[in-house]
């Protein structure tokens, strides 16, 4: 359970630091409104019309966060499974790819954080202070298009999912601390039997539902 | 639609039935789906559902529960996000139970279904996660 907690603490402290394109108060922001995008009326009509598109209303910009940033941040928080290359290829032109990408990799965490401490009964925790620094403004040199809204890692024997924040290498590391840490677990992950409480069907039953709950074609 | 897994055999049907709570053909199968259902929709019920789950599996299993609820609510954002395809042999392997489950029906299939699809497909699971 240390590597949960753990890895929670982690990417907490790493919400509250610069990132790949994003400063720390930029990607603490969007955490703010992570979590605001949960009783937003713009969201709630959103989502509860037919189609997302219904409403030309638009979330403003903030001093922190520009309109394109603001919606990205708020439609994946609130309504991803609706999401549609046309509607990301609009942002992306806005925003640029790496900002793009490490925005959504920003809610995802916060999502992380955030859920666990609601199903566990916790406290959600407070918004880190932010951290003095530069973004890394790194972009690897071995991504490009597979497919995906965005570029990632080119290699072949890797799944899709395992590569969706790769162009974002800061927030990337983050993200891929809190999968193994809440999910797969290394070498654990090829094997049928797992070794925790909960057996392996089980813990896939969890996973799958709440995929259907978001609409997850993935 | 049912799917063998380490001798239980799973109802995948009400698995995919979002509003569907109860036995699903796994110990505590039930209060599993009344959990993840409670914390997706936040509903009032949470706390009694969080006993009754602690009850059946104990502060550590709720704790994995919820930790893979979580990584989970992330995970399907940063798929559905970055608009993901699913994987070559994954893509064929599936098939034919995405349609009959009706999760081709999600707005994310079209990431797949209509692009050109790249790459080569994995031999196996440890290249596809590893």
């Amino acid at each position: 359970m240390m590597r949960i907690v753990d890895a929670q603490q982690a990417a907490i402290a790493a919400l509250g630091r610069a990132g790949d394109w994003l400063d720390a108060t930029q990607r603490i922001a969007a955490w703010r409104e992570v979590r605001a995008a949960a009783t937003d009326r713009l969201d709630l009509d959103r989502r509860a019309a037919v189609s997302p598109n219904a409403s030309s209303a638009q979330h403003s910009a903030t001093d922190e966060l520009t309109a394109a940033a603001m919606e990205v941040v708020h439609r994946v928080a609130t309504d991803p499974g609706r999401l549609t290359r046309a509607w990301a290829d609009e942002q992306i032109g806005e925003l640029g790819e790496e900002v793009y990408t490490e925005l959504v990799g920003v809610v995802a965490i916060a999502s992380v954080i955030d859920r666990f401490h609601d199903a566990t009964g916790a406290t959600r925790p407070d918004l880190p202070d932010p951290e003095p620094g530069q973004p890394s403004r790194v972009r690897p040199a071995d991504v490009g298009d597979i497919g995906a809204w965005v570029s990632q890692t080119t290699g072949p024997a890797r799944a899709n999912v395992s590569r969706t924040l790769s162009l974002v290498p800061v927030t990337n590391d983050t993200w891929r601390d809190l999968v193994d840490s809440h999910y797969s677990r290394g070498a654990e992950f090829m094997s049928a039997v797992w070794d925790r409480t909960l057996s392996r069907p089980q813990i896939e039953l969890l996973a799958a539902r709440t995929t259907v709950l978001n609409e997850c074609f993935y | 639609m049912s799917s063998d897994a380490l001798g239980a055999t799973i109802d995948l049907d009400r698995v995919v039935d979002r509003e569907y709570v109860g036995e699903i053909g796994l110990p505590h199968g039930d209060v599993l789906l009344a959990f993840v259902n409670a914390v997706h929709l936040g509903e009032p019920t949470l706390s009694d559902v969080r006993h009754d789950l602690t009850a059946a599996v104990g502060e550590v299993g709720l704790l994995e529960a919820a930790a893979t609820i979580a990584v989970f609510n992330g995970l399907v954002r940063v798929a559905d996000g970055t608009g993901i395809q699913l994987d070559v042999g994954l893509d064929e392997f599936s098939h034919d139970d995405r349609a009959r489950l009706g999760i081709d029906r999600f707005a994310g299939a079209a990431n797949t279904t209509a692009r050109t699809r790249s790459g080569v497909p994995p031999a196996t699971i440890g290249e596809l996660f590893g």
